[in-house]
């Protein structure tokens, strides 16, 4: 019986000394600019070559690989939206049993999910939460675009209070468009998944400490989970060379936070000096464009209470909770 | 029972393909570019590598001997982060088609 | 030397499976199949099979787990009943035009609504169209045959096909029988190691079902039905070298029981014909040239061999554990297909189909005479009366059992 290899990703703390690794190549179908695409080949980079991809369906599937080809330097498979988290145990637990009976002589490969969204809390959130339970030895990552993206910008669980999609959009009965508030990826995992060993955020806007996430995440043993800020120009509405810029103000904003949480603390980066208002960020992207004071103010309330700590019960602004008479 | 299948529309069994190396030459996007990234004033650059890392495409490579950044013309969409991530002001805009090897788009879906 | 166990269905299942080597299981409770994967843990907790047993969240989750594990090169099982089938389906396609030769141990189970734990063959039979290999057993030992030669057939690299290995919920998979379980030796001499398709390895990276152009689709589809023709060759050589090397007499795909000079017979598969043997025997006695034709594999349908086999008699009883309901012939699905088989031959066979054991009823020996007496009436008139009878429902089966049928 063979012992199971693990690798043992090495951190850096500037982009000079970041991996030279590329391992999502250019040449793929996604927009100018894109949030998730770069998202990806950060994750690629630091993950290194001995990676393997689960890519349920959403943008980073059709995009990337129309048409039958794909810019996947390192394997890579197809999911269902519904269940890149069991896929990607099925092949973490294969793996385990290959290298012990000696088929397989490598380290055990770096399983990445790179779900959005929607396939990470919406439909794929039970096999996203069965894989954390099961102790797989891999990383579930979420891409998070806030929308349904690739079938033309429909509204997911994370889309922010107010946004405008084309399941949300603002009209007389629903001023706002969208009048739910969002869901927590991250608490979700951290709530109640005894296996789990790291849970983080991180952005686009932060490659150096979006990277070394990554290697922390892919160098502890056991499941793993990032959500990962992946601003979208084309549903967000702005124009593509602001994407960096888009992503630093949702952080400024509160919008975003970055944070790690292992062994039970909270440790946050980038942490602003000063947190700006909300519409600072809102006002940079056309899908808050409708929006009233008063939603301006919802969504403040919202930041405000969800700044104070994570994983404490967040109480919705009374105002929107009320249906127009 | 036998077929003839246009080689244009094979496809591999179970649809498995090898990945790409380097790059994924069916998907070349540069005609998809109005404008392009130039570097305007190399001895602004400081090398920060922003538009190294910040290109969703990897059209930025960096030459660490000759301490100059590599543009991608065969990839490049012309989304233009890298010019508006460039600490010094290096990189500037130009339009596509003031280039002997400008691309120019044509108006034609998928 | 082969050894005789008495085992029920489920058990017969797991220890199959365990000589096949099974690498990655993954399960999730669901009745009747749920003992196969109770025995199947027990075995890797006491350290009699090395393997990787994952607890899945639910039905759509196994059959997912396993396209992971089949797609990174190990030997994978899975298995459920009725609704957990249903619930499944969304990766059937994927799993069968990805051609992962997985596994899939079921013991059937009627649909909700509502809730019946009983046994019918509609489950499955759903899954028809999906382009997995499908077929029913009769016995414990027929469960445990064709675990291996499911295996066998579907890791073919002309092949390379998931596989419903079908078993009748408690009529099989709960009533013991005898199961002569071979030597590990003689399963390693018959049963390759799975060799993957370019599988997800990071030394020789490859991508797995990138989105297509769409004049590719059909070619995808082509290949997928010629895996299907492909498969019947196969699955002949695979059930011959299992007869010489385990000493047992299948037939590849219609099993014909007392039809030498049968003038009907009853078309039947999985665990009721059993019961159809008895019934075939008792009115041999009584002077019936009646016989018994069971299949064993749905898909690939044997359209050849079933034509050439029923061409030989007056009429033909299909009986029917699954339901298609709108269906043509306002019958059951054997029935379609069947009739599909038979409509090339010059003379055809008189048919009707007879739904029988819906929702785990049993079919009874009194099932089977009305059969007979139906067919006898038929090839009397040279008509059938109707295509589809209900067993306990139609008028013509109340008079039967009034007058002492």
């Amino acid at each position: 019986m063979a012992k199971v290899k693990t690798q043992k990703l090495k951190k850096f703390r500037t982009i000079e000394k970041a991996p030279a690794y590329e391992g999502y190549v250019p040449g793929h179908r996604t927009c100018q600019g894109c949030g998730p695409a770069l998202c990806y080949r950060l994750i690629a980079k630091a993950a290194g070559p001995e990676t393997i991809f689960v890519g349920p369906t959403g943008c980073m599937y059709v995009a990337n690989t129309s048409y039958t080809c794909g810019p996947f330097a390192v394997p890579w498979t197809h999911a269902q939206i519904t269940n890149g988290g069991a896929i990607g145990s099925g092949i973490e637990a294969a793996y385990q049993v290959l290298i012990r009976k000696g088929k397989y002589d490598g380290p055990l490969p770096n399983v990445i999910v790179m779900a959005g969204d929607g396939g990470t809390v919406d439909i794929g959130l039970q096999a996203m939460s069965a894989m954390m339970y099961r102790d797989h030895d891999a990383l579930f990552v979420c891409y998070d675009n806030e929308s349904y993206a690739n079938t033309g910008i429909q509204t997911s669980p994370t889309t922010p209070y107010g946004a405008n999609t084309t399941f949300t959009p603002p009209g007389k009965m629903v001023p706002e468009g969208k009048k739910l508030y969002p869901k927590d990826a991250c608490q979700l995992v951290i709530g109640g998944h005894p296996a789990v060993k790291y849970v983080a955020t991180a952005s686009i806007a932060y490659p150096v400490d979006l990277m070394n996430k990554v290697i922390k995440a892919l160098n502890y043993k056991g499941p793993t989970f990032l959500n990962i800020h992946s601003p979208c120009p084309k549903g967000w509405k702005f124009d593509a060379d602001k994407l960096v810029q888009v992503g630093k103000m949702a952080i400024e904003t509160g919008m975003w936070s970055l944070y790690e949480w292992e062994h039970g603390e909270f440790t946050y980066q980038r942490e602003p000096e000063e947190i700006l208002g909300v519409n600072e960020y809102m006002k940079l992207q056309g899908r808050f464009s409708h929006l009233t004071q008063e939603h301006i103010a919802n969504q403040q309330a919202f930041v405000d209470a969800k700044l104070k700590a994570p994983g404490i019960a967040v109480e919705l602004p009374t105002a929107s909770s009320e249906p127009e008479m | 029972m036998s077929f003839i299948v246009p080689e244009e529309r094979k496809v591999a069994q179970g649809v498995v393909i090898p990945s790409p190396v380097g790059e994924n030459t069916d998907m070349i996007t540069s005609n998809w570019r109005s404008q392009r990234p130039y570097m305007k004033d190399l001895d602004k650059c400081d090398m920060c590598r922003n538009c190294y890392i910040f290109c969703p495409d990897g059209c930025w490579t960096v030459d660490e001997e000759n301490e100059v950044v590599i543009w991608n013309a065969k990839y490049c969409k012309g989304c233009l982060v890298c010019v508006t991530e460039c600490t010094e002001k290096a990189l500037d805009v130009a339009d596509e088609l003031d280039f002997d090897d400008g691309v120019v788009r044509l108006e034609k879906s998928f | 030397m082969a050894k005789e166990f008495t085992y029920s269905g489920c058990a017969a299942s797991a220890q199959a499976c365990a000589m096949a080597k099974v690498e990655v299981i993954c399960s999730y409770p669901i009745r009747p199949y749920t003992a196969i994967m109770m025995e199947l843990v027990k075995m890797i907790h006491n350290g009699e099979l090395d393997a990787e047993f994952v607890h899945g969240e639910g039905e759509h989750a196994q059959f997912s787990v396993v396209i992971g594990a089949s797609a990174s090169g190990a030997r994978a099982l899975t298995g459920t009943s009725g609704v957990g089938m249903t619930y499944a389906m969304e990766v059937l396609s994927p799993i069968a035009g990805g051609r992962y030769p997985l596994q899939a141990a079921v013991a059937d189970r009627a649909l909700d609504p509502p809730g019946d734990f009983g046994s019918e063959h509609t489950d499955v039979m759903t899954a028809r169209d999906q382009g997995w290999i499908i077929g029913w057993a009769e016995t414990p030992q027929e469960v445990f045959d064709n675990h291996l030669i499911n295996y066998r057939v579907g890791e073919d690299e002309n092949v390379m096909l998931p596989q419903f290995v079908c078993q009748d919920g408690y009529f099989v998979s709960h009533i013991p029988g005898k199961v002569s379980v071979p030597e590990q030796s003689q399963v390693d001499e018959f049963l390759p190691p799975y060799k993957p398709h370019n599988p997800l390895n990071p030394k020789a990276p490859y991508i797995h079902a990138p989105q297509i152009k769409p004049n590719q689709g059909p070619v995808i589809d082509l290949q997928r039905a010629q895996a299907h023709l492909n498969t019947p060759k196969v699955i002949r050589q695979a059930v011959g070298e299992y007869n010489q090397i385990m000493g047992r007499e299948y037939s590849p795909f219609l099993e014909e029981y007392r039809c030498e000079d049968a003038e009907m017979v009853i078309f039947i598969m999985g665990g009721h014909a059993r019961t159809c043997r008895f019934a075939v025997d008792a009115l041999r006695q009584k002077g019936v040239k009646i016989g018994m034709v069971k299949i064993r594999f749905v898909r690939p349908w044997p359209t050849d061999e079933v034509a050439e086999c029923l061409s030989k008699f007056k009429a033909v009883g299909v009986v029917e554990t699954s339901t298609s309901y709108g269906g043509a012939m306002k019958g059951g699905n054997l029935l379609h297909e069947v009739r599909a088989s038979l409509y090339d031959l010059p003379v055809r066979p008189l048919t009707t189909s007879f739904m029988a054991g819906l929702g785990g009823e049993v079919v009874s020996l009194q099932g089977f005479n009305y059969v007979a007496e139906t067919l006898t009436k038929a090839i009397a008139a040279n008509k059938v009366n109707k295509y589809v009878q209900w067993i306990g429902f139609e008028p013509d089966w109340h008079e039967f059992v009034e007058a002492g049928g």
